[in-house]
């Protein structure tokens, strides 16, 4: 396919079957499809790669913005933004990647990356055992954007720091609580990527993490604690801030704060975990989403990151978990951080099981790894930070299938004899094969005899990723289904940052290892 | 990158820009160019590779008490005008801040050793590439897999304000991480090289350590968890000291949220807290740590010992909370040393009865800001040492254990200190010896 300019797209020269090929969002998309400059550079650098000796090629033009305000108690610390832009050309020569960028984005400007891209191809490719091979992938020409009423980036500043401020008076106002900090993030990145193939796909995404955390203090003892808000970050605009309960919800967040502050260290022993989709998000991630990225498995992270349990020989037998487990990976659900119309690769994105009824069922992959696991394509997960970050593996959303029925928090809560029940993420530490972890929360509660009768503090529990997923019995219904995430998902050499969700209903695991983290004297 | 010339060319532009533009705001900008490049490899061959030179100005303007910064790597004048245009957008939005502090003017720095080797900076990629080839070389002898990531920087801070204030600090720096593993996927070796200079590293010694270690890790005995004497490698320290590091603020202590925060009131400064042989200094003027000379105000920094003899000398005090608490702002510098003491590698293991030699950790983060508690899991080479010798591998741990305490109990300190990244700078440490350590888990990871 050849590739069809925005010009033509706008135009409608010689457009139509791309125009069909399209989708929907496209009609609609804001303030996208304008640019069309940027084909004469998108053009001339994979040119330039070809002739240099490039058997493949591509570029990504991206734009990355970022908005952050702070505050503490009555006042605002920090008020700050970023705009990065620039161009990247990836390359396979002699069956080995280049990866070359540049913050000029013009025609001259990218032909010498791609050139100099194709040099250290060739360089590498002495050292290289086993050639690249992309599996195959119709070429796409797409526009895609994150849904929203409201762009955060257009949000007056004073309304924003506002908002933030009425919380901290709020959070303030509770005795007992010394300190309230609050914060927005807003991350937006606009990118398109052009291939040797012929892919012309135009992305915008807008990411947003909002929060506040209250902090008591006991003068007397020295002792104390400080309690965040749980609301996820989310692919969203302003209207996800708007419609939430951080505001209604901050005289309560400082009462926890006190809460927490006075209550009773736990007993140490094992437990029966209820663990809220606030922080359960958090184990998914590192004990399922890690392990089942697939250059993990095969050792290309090995020097940083690490590597998997998983192993390609446990593929279709590891009882991974209880049969009432299945976990899936996508980048379809709206919301989630990893959400995108194609990946990286110019993959259009989907949705597949990782862990079917408790068993290891696939991996998550990319182009240039689909054939280690005998697969015809790719699931679509390359990803790059920005313009000069080298496209790889970057975990999709994975989340915990809801089970049938509408069962709830209460209902898991009730059928339970002597169990802790966890909400929100405190400290979390996983090993380099994601074997032993170990994850404290925000908020614990005990439950005894089917009702939750107290506060607890310093809970963290410890186990195997194997042995705690088997030991889950029971899962919640969709009613109560919700995505946590992150917005700074470290991977790679040098570390590039990921967004990403993983949606799931609270669930039960039995008989966990239950620390007491405190040292006090 | 630019050069010194290059830079004060164009913040001075920047910051006449902004006084045309921002009329009557404090303005201060900053850049930092520099060229980043890395090669990968993985499954003992090369995986991936980079190049990218940069340079992103921030400039943050000022009226009165309300200010706003912003950034781009754009860097022709109109992109300027609308950085500057977008930063006074955003101040005159922004809220007051009570504790917003006056531009510095003019500053006299103390100079850093010369920390710029331009050899490094522009080392080409095939360059790169052999020493890659050399690590694997060194692997294949050895038949174990290597996955390892030479990553070089070669870069220049600049800052300009209205005030008059100009600073620039150049700096090259390579990194190298080697992490080897037997084919039976029993043994895994770890070992890192960081400089200034590409020509002091040699990547194939680098790969051998990790290579060695990997063999020597193999098929690792089961050893239960408990608290026990340690011997920890630089790398292994390094990780558990950042936590003690990032607790010296000094406004957390006053305001009672730190450990180091006096009951009642004010900070435990000149309290003997860890054991005598214990000094934390930062000196960027120090041949052994070159450093910035100053912070990203443009505040000059001055060697500080933040730990002196095992009792706490000083906290991180900014410019605000010195002000107000009548102290001497220190800044936050990008250079750390823990001094080493008269022992060496070898007389560290002599007179541990029983014991555990500990390469790296892994993954720690916070449990317990009341007492600096972590956690994290040891990895890539754990071995059992009994009577003065390593006599076997053994499992991986978590640990569950406080940098205060592993510095309390520490009893010996090799001489050789050895340098690491971090973050923006690096640390230096020695090996060391610490008793009662909580290897609290085992961890099935190799």
């Amino acid at each position: 396919m050849s590739m069809i300019s925005r010009r033509q797209l706008l135009q409608g020269v010689g457009a139509a079957a791309a125009l069909a090929a399209a989708r929907p969002s496209l009609a609609l998309a804001r303030g996208m499809l304008t640019d069309y400059v940027l084909d004469e550079v998108t053009g001339r650098a994979l040119a330039a790669a070809k002739a240099a000796g490039a058997t493949y090629a591509d570029v990504r033009i991206v734009r990355r913005v970022a908005e952050s305000i702070a505050t503490r108690e009555d006042h605002v610390t920090d008020v700050s933004s970023s705009d990065s832009y620039g161009l990247g050309v990836r390359v396979i020569a002699g069956g080995a990647w280049g990866f070359a960028a540049s913050a000029h984005v013009t025609g001259a400007e990218a032909e010498r990356v791609a050139r100099l891209a194709v040099d250290m191809a060739k360089a590498n490719a002495k050292h290289v055992r086993r050639p690249i091979v992309m599996a195959p992938v119709k070429p796409a020409t797409a526009a895609w954007q994150t849904p929203l009423t409201r762009d955060p980036f257009k949000i007056p500043l004073a309304d924003k720091a506002a908002f933030l401020l009425a919380i901290n008076a709020e959070v303030l106002k509770v005795p007992g609580v010394k300190f309230c900090n609050s914060s927005f993030e807003a991350l937006g990145e606009w990118k398109l990527l052009a291939t040797s193939e012929g892919a012309h796909i135009e992305q915008e995404i807008t990411r947003i993490a909002p929060g506040y955390s209250a902090t008591a203090v006991d003068a007397t003892s020295g002792e104390f604690v400080s309690r965040e808000h749980e609301l996820p970050p989310s692919q969203a605009g302003w209207e996800y801030v708007e419609a939430s309960s951080l505001l209604a919800d901050a005289r309560k967040i400082g009462e926890d704060a006190v809460e927490k502050l006075k209550a009773p260290s736990v007993t140490a022993g094992k437990r029966d975990l209820i663990l809220a989709p606030t922080h359960l998000w958090l184990t998914i991630h590192e004990s399922v989403g890690h392990p089942t990225e697939l250059d993990r498995v095969l050792g290309y992270e090995a020097n940083l990151a690490g590597t998997s349990f998983a192993t390609l020989d446990k593929l279709g037998k590891l009882e991974y978990a209880s049969k009432i487990v299945t976990l899936f990976a996508d980048k379809t659900t709206p919301g989630g951080l990893a959400t995108c119309g194609y990946d990286d690769d110019g993959v259009p994105t989907q949705k597949w099981d990782l862990v079917k009824q408790g068993k290891l069922v696939a991996y998550q992959t990319t182009r240039d790894q689909a054939a280690w696991v005998n697969e015809k394509e790719s699931r679509g997960t390359s990803y790059a930070e920005d313009f000069k970050s080298f496209p790889f593996q970057r975990m999709p959303n994975v989340s915990l299938a809801p089970a049938a029925g509408d069962k709830g928090v209460k209902d898991i809560i009730a059928a339970t004899e002597d169990g802790i029940y966890i909400t929100g993420n405190g400290s979390w530490s996983i090993d380099h094969q994601r074997y032993n972890f170990q994850f404290g929360g925000q908020m614990f509660h005990e439950v005894k005899k089917g009702k939750i009768t107290r506060a607890l503090k310093d809970v963290a529990y410890q186990a195997n990723s194997l042995d705690f997923w088997r030991s889950c019995d029971m899962v919640g219904g969709a009613r109560e289904w919700l995505m946590g995430g992150t917005l700074h998902d470290g991977k790679g050499q040098p570390v590039q940052s990921n967004g990403v969700s993983h949606g799931c209903p609270p669930a039960r695991f039995r008989k966990v290892n239950v620390l007491n983290t405190s040292t006090r004297a | 990158m630019l050069t010194q010339a290059q830079m004060k060319k164009l913040l001075d532009g920047v910051v006449a820009a902004g006084k045309k533009l921002a009329k009557g705001a404090d303005f201060a900008a900053s850049a930092y160019s520099a060229r980043a490049s890395n090669t990968r490899f993985a499954r003992s061959e090369i995986t991936s590779t980079g190049d990218v030179d940069d340079t992103v100005v921030t400039v943050t303007v000022s009226y009165g008490r309300r200010s706003a910064s912003t950034s781009t790597n754009q860097t022709e004048p109109a992109a300027l005008a609308g950085a500057i245009q977008r930063a006074q957008a955003m101040a005159r939005l922004a809220p007051e801040d009570p504790e917003q502090m006056p531009l510095l003017g003019p500053q006299k720095f103390l100079p850093a050793p010369a920390a710029f080797d331009p050899a490094t900076a522009a080392l080409p990629a095939a360059a790169r590439a052999d020493a890659a080839a050399a690590a694997i070389a060194a692997a294949d002898a050895a038949k174990v897999d290597i996955a390892g990531f030479h990553e070089l920087r070669g870069g220049g801070l600049g800052l300009a304000n209205s005030a008059g204030l100009f600073a620039f600090h150049a700096a090259t720096s390579v990194a190298f991480t080697a992490t080897a593993r037997t084919p039976d996927g029993t043994g895994s070796g770890w070992a890192q090289g960081y400089t200034p200079k590409w020509a002091e590293l040699d990547s194939a010694a680098v790969a051998k350590v990790a290579v060695d270690k990997s063999v020597r890790a193999q098929k690792p005995r089961k050893l239960d968890p408990g608290k026990y004497t340690v011997v920890l490698e630089p790398a292994a320290m390094d990780e558990l000291l950042e936590f003690m590091l990032s607790a010296l603020d000094a406004r957390r202590a006053d305001e009672g949220r730190s450990f180091f925060s006096k009951k009642g009131g004010g900070t435990r400064i000149g309290e003997a807290i860890f054991g005598d042989k214990i000094t934390v200094r930062s000196d960027h003027t120090s041949k052994a740590t070159p450093g910035q000379p100053f912070t990203g105000e443009g505040l000059p920094l001055a060697p500080i010992a933040w730990v002196d003899k095992g009792k706490l000398a000083a906290l991180r005090y900014s410019r605000f909370w010195a002000q107000k608490q009548g102290q001497k702002p220190t800044g936050s510098p990008s250079v750390t040393e823990l001094l080493g003491g008269d022992s060496t590698p070898a007389k560290l293991l002599e007179g541990v009865k029983r014991g555990v030699l500990i390469t790296r950790f892994w993954y720690s983060r916070w449990l317990d800001p009341q007492t600096i508690l972590a956690t994290g899991l040891t990895r890539d080479g754990v071995f059992l040492i009994e009577n003065g010798q390593v006599v076997a591998p053994v499992n991986n741990f978590r640990y569950n254990e406080s940098p205060v305490k592993m510095l309390k109990n520490a009893d010996a300190l090799a001489q050789v200190t050895t340098p690491l990244a971090w973050w923006e700078g690096s640390l230096r440490v020695p090996a060391l010896r610490t008793h009662d350590f909580n290897l609290a888990s085992v961890s099935d990871a190799v």
